[in-house]
């Protein structure tokens, strides 16, 4: 195995050279039942390759049959150029490991034993563990960060620390490939987290093919290589995210109507453009996206502008769903603009300053906040007094001044006697 | 290691302590020197010597070693199926050599026959668990879930249970009573022949389990973990199957049921020695089977003496109360 501290360029280059793994006109499922058919798929060494899809879509069935606990309805996986089933299955053990999903309660077997089952292929007859095993075993739960707990009973640990440990038994198997049916299931954001470093760190360090399905599209498509997205039957889509992951992409798989995934912001925001009272948000900068969320939330109708569509405001007020007026990215806001947001003000209810900086590019956008209180709307900004006083004169008396965003909301219900 | 050393040999101490007070108490009491006496210089002309070595020392023996057997059975079972309340019986063994026993004691096969030799109930018992297990091999090796498995056993265990019901209900009185001691269990009549043949098998039948115990560590996570650990599950499916059930057979064909044993020693030993690891639990559940086994015995025998308790309700009566406490007071499963 290399260590690839130095050359990780050169490294992900010979890597990707040897092929690992191959599926090839795989139908996958159970007895007469086909779950999931037409699998071409190529594994490389040290590649991490994510199975995305809805429940029920037949990632589990895949898993399951790429590390041989089903068998193939028709076609083959190959292990390094070897059928599955022509292996016996202590050569299969020493190069696929697997992570399931069943809850596992071993009784009174603490981490380290837990973990050196892992070594369960290279052991004799009676299983005893050589000075070598122990050492592997050791290093297995070290990289897992989990050797603080390794002399605590497996049962008594938390499902975070268990799913370490589990980690553990895997790499201590020592495979070429490690199959992963939904590792951060039950898990908190942190563990999470710090499990997918633990698997990226298998690919990179350890050379090891991972091979996961995950349910968090937005940290799936960060770190996996390679995506595989399944629905109905067939694998939709293939390859690197960059490349086959669109918008729409990860609406279609889910079947999303009520939220949209954000390729810019890599992240789900919830659909809720309410039909509530119209509130016009001039924002800018990213000062918007708090107010958008608060109030989409709350169930108001949400118009905004205008906003560049470079702006990270943008992305956020279209991804919930907001009316936006918007400007070319980088050019002044044009006066036909601003007119077009006069119009909508008019239909909102009350107007909201998120406290935008202001440039030479976005500057007629405080003309929207006057024609408001020329308009007799209420407007509630988030500037203090001082700098409000310098932007707008005069009128800066007639505005609701609120410190944060949860203040507005106060405002807002106020609104109505 | 060590802290099991020394666990196994405060378990042997316990073992030995039984053992002689097995041999020294009974309906003639024979203070503890003369027995040593009797033991070490082989006096059998006595009454007494009569007594302990015609009586006492092969039963003392018997009883510990099929106690050894059915606690091993039970953890061997306990871990396949991934069930605590699992016995070396699930699988229909005791039903199985219930019926027999029943045709034999009850039922028209002893016909022609003088009398019931106690061999022929043993030939018999051993008949109706082996044929269970042999129907039991049969479906596990077409089978792909363990539970079902489990349910057959159970299924096996109420078809016996029903046909031996209708022997019963056809039976004459007097050799009822004889059926219904004989389903309850016992270790009285053990003669020399009979130890030897259990210690042979028994002996060589506890080896085998102890082989086992890799991939039955493997199985401490589930059937699919240790398949993708490399244990052939057909395998190792055949091997469980038929070495508990042998080893309950034997114990049953010679002793008729007895509950609670292997199913209540293994959770004793698991939380005895604080592991699951059956390299270390096989030889803690062997031990102390045998010395659960032998004090249950003994207070069968010497609670209301000379009347002789059945030994399952002596078991059953001390045993279920332990177990519900310890598992209580700590929660481990299998």
């Amino acid at each position: 195995m290399k260590k690839t501290q130095n050359h990780v360029t050169r490294d992900t280059v010979t890597k990707h050279e040897t092929r690992v793994m191959e599926a090839m006109d795989l139908a996958v499922g159970y007895g007469r039942k086909t779950v999931v058919a037409g699998i071409n798929q190529e594994m490389l060494k040290g590649q991490f390759i994510c199975l995305l899809g809805p429940n029920g879509s037949g990632k589990t069935t895949i898993l399951r049959t790429l590390s041989r606990l089903l068998s193939p309805l028709k076609g083959a996986v190959y292990l390094n150029g070897r059928m599955l089933n022509d292996l016996n299955s202590v050569e299969l053990a020493k190069a696929l490991a697997v992570v399931l999903t069943e809850r596992l309660s071993p009784g009174l077997i603490t981490a380290f034993e837990f973990s050196a089952m892992g070594r369960h292929p290279y052991t004799g007859f009676l299983g005893r563990l050589s000075e070598e095993d122990i050492r592997k075993t050791e290093e297995a739960l070290l990289l897992v960060n989990a050797g603080d707990i390794s002399d605590r009973y497996f049962n008594e640990l938390s499902d975070g620390e268990r799913q370490k440990v589990i980690l553990a038994r895997a790499l201590a198997q020592e495979p070429e490939v490690i199959v992963l049916d939904e590792p951060t299931l039950h898990l908190d954001l942190k563990h999470r987290i710090e499990l997918i470093a633990i698997l990226r760190r298998f690919s990179r360090e350890k050379g090891i093919t991972v091979i996961v399905s995950l349910h968090d599209v937005d940290i799936a498509l960060k770190i996996a290589e390679t995506v595989i997205l399944v629905k109905d039957g067939t694998i939709t889509e293939c390859g690197p995210p960059e490349e086959v992951v669109k918008e729409e992409t990860i609406a279609r798989l889910y079947d999303l109507n009520y939220a949209h995934y954000s390729n810019c912001l890599g992240a789900m925001e919830l659909k809720a453009n309410g039909d509530g009272a119209a509130v016009y948000v001039v924002a800018g900068g990213g000062t918007g996206t708090a107010v958008y969320r608060l109030l989409s939330k709350h169930g108001f109708n949400i118009i905004t502008g205008v906003i560049h569509e470079n702006d990270i405001d943008c992305h956020v007020a279209r991804s919930i769903g907001a009316k936006v007026i918007s400007e070319k990215p980088f050019g002044n806001i044009r006066k036909g603009k601003l007119h077009r947001s006069f119009a909508f003000l008019e239909k909102a209810e009350c107007l909201i300053d998120s406290g935008f900086p202001i440039g030479p590019s976005n500057r007629r956008n405080l003309k929207l906040v006057l024609k408001a209180i020329e308009r007799k709307k209420r407007v509630y900004t988030l500037r203090h007094r001082k700098p409000a006083g310098d932007l707008f004169g005069e009128c800066a008396q007639e505005l609701f001044y609120c410190q944060g965003v949860t203040s507005v909301l106060k405002e807002l219900a106020k609104r109505d006697p | 290691m060590t802290k099991y050393f020394s666990l196994y040999i405060i378990f042997l101490v316990f073992l030995g302590f039984f053992l002689v007070l097995n041999i020294a108490v009974g309906s003639v009491n024979i203070s503890f020197p003369d027995a040593c006496k009797i033991i070490f210089q082989h006096i059998t002309d006595s009454t007494n010597g009569a007594i302990i070595w015609k009586i006492r020392l092969p039963r003392a023996l018997a009883t510990a070693l099929c106690g050894a057997c059915l606690a091993t059975a039970g953890l061997l079972l306990q871990v396949f199926f991934r069930n605590p309340i699992v016995g070396p019986y699930i699988l229909g063994i005791s039903s199985g050599a219930a019926l027999m026993v029943a045709l034999v004691m009850l039922g028209g096969l002893s016909i022609g026959i003088f009398g019931i030799h106690p061999f022929l109930i043993s030939i018999a018992a051993f008949a109706g668990a082996l044929g269970v297990v042999l129907i039991i091999l049969t479906v596990a090796a077409r089978i792909k879930n363990i539970i079902t498995l489990l349910v057959i056993g159970l299924m096996m265990g109420y078809l016996c249970h029903a046909v031996t019901s209708v022997l019963i209900a056809f039976a004459e009185e007097k050799k009822l009573k004889g059926f219904v001691l004989w389903q309850m269990g016992s270790f009285s009549g053990f003669c020399w022949d009979e130890v030897c043949l259990v210690s042979i098998m028994g002996g060589l039948l506890l080896f085998g389990a102890y082989l086992l115990c890799k991939p039955l560590n493997a199985f401490l996570l589930g059937e699919d973990y240790a398949k993708s650990m490399g244990v052939n599950i057909m395998v190792f499916r055949l091997l469980i199957v038929t070495f508990s059930s042998a080893l309950a057979g034997m114990v049953t064909a010679f002793a008729g049921p007895v509950a609670f044993i292997g199913l209540a020693v293994p959770h004793m030993a698991r939380l005895a020695l604080g592991t699951s690891d059956n390299r270390i639990l096989i030889p803690g559940a062997a031990l102390l089977g045998a010395i659960v086994t032998s004090l249950c015995d003994l207070i069968a025998r010497i609670l209301f003496s000379p009347v002789e308790l059945p030994i399952s309700a002596i078991t059953a009566f001390f045993g279920a109360p332990i177990v519900i406490g310890l598992l209580l007071r700590r929660r481990a499963a299998i």
